[in-house]
């Protein structure tokens, strides 16, 4: 299985972004943007930073074991569009 | 094999003891070398033997479902394994494993327990040090939903650093993330925050702590309280 790394972009410029330097195995880059939503929603539930003033500001930039760039997942795609509610 | 020597140990609760109740534990210490993550005490079975840490230390998780969390950090200021056959339990349900590999001095539980009954001094003082490691377990529910991550951290790591011979500490973020009871992105995002200010380095599989002022100014009155206890029940300061 591929290895995915995710990398958090907080804030802009080279600081503003915690990389992984662990990853994860999962089957594909579906499976990573799946994780990615559901480890977002762990973190903006429960996890408390100084660091981060607003998850909804984080981005996931996924890369794989090369460094490049597979997806990004913005934190407020943990939320519904708001157009599909009511 | 030569017996353990008090003037020799380096587990602080051992040197603490008056030399008559070190000669009751003597003869039954037996010298074992430990491994990162070796079980020492499993959750729900009897426990057959203590460990005086001498080098590196021991984590006390508690397993949930969505995983371990640590409660609570023994090393050569502790015995690992006291708190349930002190408090008249022949078990705990929290695991205990060895953190920081080294070597620990183990007594069996009936050695253990035959040197509890014959000394009331050596009673009172292993009380003592339950009553230190209580406070530190109520510390950790206290930061725990007290202070944000990074102070966690902090706390967490000076902890280790005082259990710890040198500055280097080797572990992975998914480790950590165990350790503080967060995300594994979570314990990424605060490593690169206290490292942003030069606190600590951190390397794949290992954190070095550079500024241990800074990392107490940092955890504030999330670290300090047990340890001040500990000087005061155990060493007397």
């Amino acid at each position: 299985m591929p290895r995915y790394f995710f990398n958090v972009r907080h804030r802009p410029g080279p600081a503003g972004l915690a990389r992984d330097p662990e990853g994860e195995e999962l089957v594909d880059a579906n499976a990573a943007r799946e994780r990615a939503l559901t480890v977002a929603r762990a973190m903006i539930a429960r996890d408390r930073l100084v660091t981060i003033r607003d998850w909804m500001d984080c981005t996931f930039e996924i890369t794989d074991g090369d460094g490049q760039i597979v997806l990004t997942v913005p934190f407020s795609d943990t939320v519904p569009d708001a157009d599909n509610g009511d | 094999m030569s017996q353990p020597q008090q003037s020799t140990v380096r587990n602080r609760l051992l040197k603490a003891l008056t030399p008559s109740d070190f000669a009751l534990l003597q003869p039954h210490l037996e010298l074992v070398a430990t491994e990162l993550r070796q079980p020492l005490i499993k959750p729900n079975e009897p426990v057959k033997q203590l460990y005086f840490p001498e080098v590196g230390f021991s984590s006390i998780t508690t397993q949930g479902s969505g995983g371990k969390v640590e409660i609570g950090i023994i090393g050569r200021e502790g015995l690992v394994g006291v708190i349930p056959l002190l408090l008249g339990s022949d078990r705990t349900p929290h695991d205990h494993f060895v953190q920081g590999p080294g070597e620990m001095l183990a007594i069996s539980s009936q050695a253990f327990c035959g040197a509890v009954n014959e000394s009331a001094s050596l009673h009172k003082l292993l009380l003592r040090f339950t009553q230190v490691q209580y406070v530190q377990t109520a510390q950790t529910a206290f930061v725990n939903a007290s202070y944000q991550i990074e102070v966690r951290l902090a706390r967490w790591l000076l902890m280790c650093h005082d259990r710890l011979d040198g500055d280097e500490l080797r572990l992975t973020h998914e480790f950590l993330s165990m350790m503080l009871g967060t995300q594994r992105t979570s314990a990424t995002l605060a490593v690169q925050a206290l490292e942003g200010h030069r606190f600590i380095k951190a390397q794949r599989g290992r954190v070095t702590i550079l500024d241990r002022e800074a990392l107490e100014n940092l955890a504030d009155d999330g670290y300090g309280l047990p340890e001040a206890e500990y000087a005061r029940l155990i060493e007397g300061a």
